[in-house]
């Protein structure tokens, strides 16, 4: 059972989102029941437990609040890491690819009009189900990273190589469709990666299952072009 | 003395005098070589080869008697020789055009010998008899030190010419004139010495020649270099200049849409004035979505994108910003702009931060103009910790992530890719910025990620490694 979280100041559009979300769970038949629904985004935070994967509706603009949508946001992140954030907003330029860069938005709200409004909820209920379902068949072991301020999760099957350039502290990772620095030693990583990962240099680990040739001098990995 | 014993001495001298040089065309070019031009022990077997080379030709020449040819001319085409070497040396070294390398090569040359002119002229006109012990003594001591530290003498003069010889490098005109008259340098250097010595001139006078030469070679540099910076300063202000009289200009547009709009609107107001009076609400609430709509579509695109750029409050960001954002609309490109949060200052140079923006800016400008369906996307982040800069664009061709910014790579053709590969030269100066390079859904994304909180802070960094530490744990 997902719980879903409401976080708006104008009561009329709290209640009817809450009223609305209510219903499309009763017509679809969603595994999904309305928790909290408030003006405040404290009052939002103590009902986390820090356990439960919920589905969140917030305002961007809280007036009267301490905090704004996207600071709620990272709250709820800090305890909820792999929760649904939906925002709802009345401006239409909203900076979502902001809020989907730091906070892993899934999508965002106009609540200009509300028959629109309805229709996007629904839309974003039903995107929700679906990834759930799609997580359920997938068991593939990641890789999680500290990028700065951004964790990121790659998949282990897609990583080429990691390799260092001179430069204290950073590494370079590689995948087919990436190439990433972050903070970290290759010691750490030829640890904690396990023998899946081969330190064939001073300066590169490379992914065992990527390797597809060995000779005296080097080793080739899947090219991508 | 037999033809081993005068190559061994000159390998001597010749590892000697390389040392000397890398490190002179170290401090001339400003940089080190670039680590993807081989590795470290391939060079060194290069250098070690032209080093043996050099030494068996000196002594050939030596004992055929070349060195005496009338007037100089085998010392001058030694001379020659021996910096043409260098040069294709350095050349492989660094991957730069010729006549560069050639003229970096050849005011280290310059420059080393007046060293040795300024260390004989402490021993002008003695001759030592090495047999005597006293004498070889002070002779050795000539040899070891005097030499040596005039020579590095030189090599601090020229730590402060470098930057002076990098901006005159720069230059287009007027460069060839000087480099062929340093070119003829040798020649000139050799018949002076032949004059001066037939003449048999004092000590001192010799001393006063070299520092004199050297302070013409100084003034010249300096005298060019700075003629330069104040080029590229008059530049800089004209662009600022430019950019402002362009924000200026995109204000005045708004304005007059905004203007526009005021006038329509007071005409619909009239309209739904007269509906409300009769009672009906479907049309008082079309009327509402249609002027918030047309507001949008008059004006609001203009204004939104001014509401994000007025968030960054680095004024050269900003301009540089503005400046490609109204090139973006000359070419037709569509562009969105995100600075969620106020962009104050980050702990790079903001000359650096530019240059970097506006490359990888660039890069997605010539990647999706012309175009149909092109999208660039900026987001400008900057929370407490880092800022982050991230430039998307949609990607039409293929890109090899791995070999991006490898200087000489570009999906355009050859002789391209120097901007990335300065992009990346310029960020990997800084220990605290994280770049990324990554293909996603049909777009090509550039990120530079700048960490603000202090290094320094022995607390914070322990606790960022602790994070790391349990950010690295793999999740089954």
């Amino acid at each position: 059972m997902l719980p879903v979280f409401i976080c708006e100041d104008e009561e009329r559009i709290r209640e009817a989102e809450r009223e609305y979300i209510e219903k499309q769970i009763l017509i679809e038949g969603y595994d999904m029941k309305t928790a909290v629904c408030t003006g405040s985004p404290e009052e939002l935070l103590e009902a986390l437990s820090g356990e439960q994967r919920g589905i969140y509706f917030l305002d961007v603009e809280l007036k009267g609040a301490s905090m704004d949508g996207f600071e709620l946001g990272q709250q709820i992140r800090k305890k909820d890491a792999r929760g649904f954030l939906i925002y709802v907003t009345a401006f239409q330029d909203l900076a979502f690819e902001t809020f989907r860069y730091h906070l892993e938005a899934l999508d965002y709200i106009c609540k200009q009009d509300q028959t629109k409004m309805f229709a996007d909820i629904s839309r974003c209920l039903k995107a929700v189900t679906e990834r759930m379902q799609q997580e359920k068949g997938q068991k593939q072991p990641y890789f999680t990273v500290k990028v700065l301020d951004v964790v990121r999760h790659i998949p282990v099957e897609e990583i080429l190589y990691f390799s260092t350039a001179g430069r204290t502290h950073r590494v370079e990772l590689h995948t087919k469709r990436e190439r990433l620095d972050f903070i970290g030693s290759m010691q750490e990583l030829e640890r904690t990666l396990g023998p899946r990962f081969c330190r064939v240099h001073r300066a590169c680990l490379v992914n065992t299952d990527q390797i597809t040739g060995v000779d005296r001098k080097q080793v080739s990995i899947q090219a991508v072009r | 003395m037999t033809f081993w014993e005068i190559t061994c001495a000159n390998l001597c001298s010749m590892a000697y005098d390389i040392i000397l040089m890398l490190c002179m065309v170290r401090i001339l070019l400003g940089r080190v070589p670039d680590r993807g031009n081989g590795s470290i022990q391939k060079h060194a077997v290069r250098a070690m080869v032209l080093g043996v080379l050099l030494a068996v030709a000196g002594t050939v020449c030596y004992l055929t008697g070349f060195w005496k040819i009338e007037f100089e001319i085998g010392q001058i085409l030694w001379e020659y020789f021996v910096l043409a070497a260098w040069t294709v040396f350095v050349h492989d070294l660094y991957r730069l055009p010729l006549t560069t390398c050639w003229s970096a090569v050849l005011l280290g040359a310059i420059l080393d010998s007046y060293g040795e002119l300024l260390a004989e002229a402490f021993v002008y006109g003695k001759f030592f008899h090495l047999s005597v012990p006293e004498e070889r003594r002070s002779y050795l001591f000539w040899l070891l030190v005097i030499l040596p530290a005039c020579r590095f003498f030189c090599l601090l003069f020229v730590r402060r010419a470098g930057r002076a010889y990098r901006h005159w490098a720069k230059r287009e005109e007027r460069k060839k004139g000087i480099l062929l008259l340093l070119s003829l340098y040798p020649m000139f250097f050799h018949l002076f010495l032949r004059l001066l010595s037939s003449k048999g001139g004092e000590g001192q006078e010799n001393l006063l020649l070299s520092v004199s030469l050297l302070l013409v070679l100084h003034l010249i540099l300096v005298y060019e270099g700075r003629d330069e910076q104040q080029k590229e300063r008059i530049l800089q202000q004209q662009i600022s200049l430019m950019q402002q009289s362009a924000y200026i200009e995109q204000m005045e547009q708004i304005q007059t849409e905004v203007r526009r709009f005021r006038h329509d609107f007071k005409n619909m107001m009239a309209g739904m004035y007269l509906q409300a009076g009769e009672g009906d609400l479907n049309a008082v609430q079309r009327f509402i979505q249609e002027m918030t709509e047309d507001f949008d579509r008059q004006a609001g695109s203009q204004i939104r994108l001014m509401n994000q750029l007025a968030n960054v409050h680095m004024t050269e960001v900003k301009g540089l910003l503005l400046e490609k954002l109204l090139q973006m609309q000359k070419a037709e490109v569509a562009c969105e702009l995100e600075v969620f949060r106020p962009l104050e200052g980050t702990r790079i140079r903001s000359v650096d931060l530019c240059r970097c923006l506006g490359i990888l800016l660039d890069n997605a400008v010539e990647e999706v103009s012309g175009k149909e369906d092109g999208q660039i996307h900026v987001l400008i982040s900057s929370q407490e910790q880092c800022t982050t800069f991230r430039v998307k664009n949609t990607l039409y061709g293929m890109v090899d992530l791995h070999r991006v910014g490898t200087e000489g790579y570009s999906t355009k053709g050859n002789g391209r890719g120097v901007g990335l590969s300065s992009y990346r030269r310029i960020t990997d100066k800084y220990d605290f910025v994280l770049t990324s390079t990554a293909v996603q859904d049909g777009c090509f994304i550039q990120e530079l990620k700048i960490q603000e909180i202090s290094c320094q802070d022995r607390y914070g960094m322990d606790q960022e490694k602790a994070d790391q530490r349990t950010a690295e744990r793999e999740v089954g």
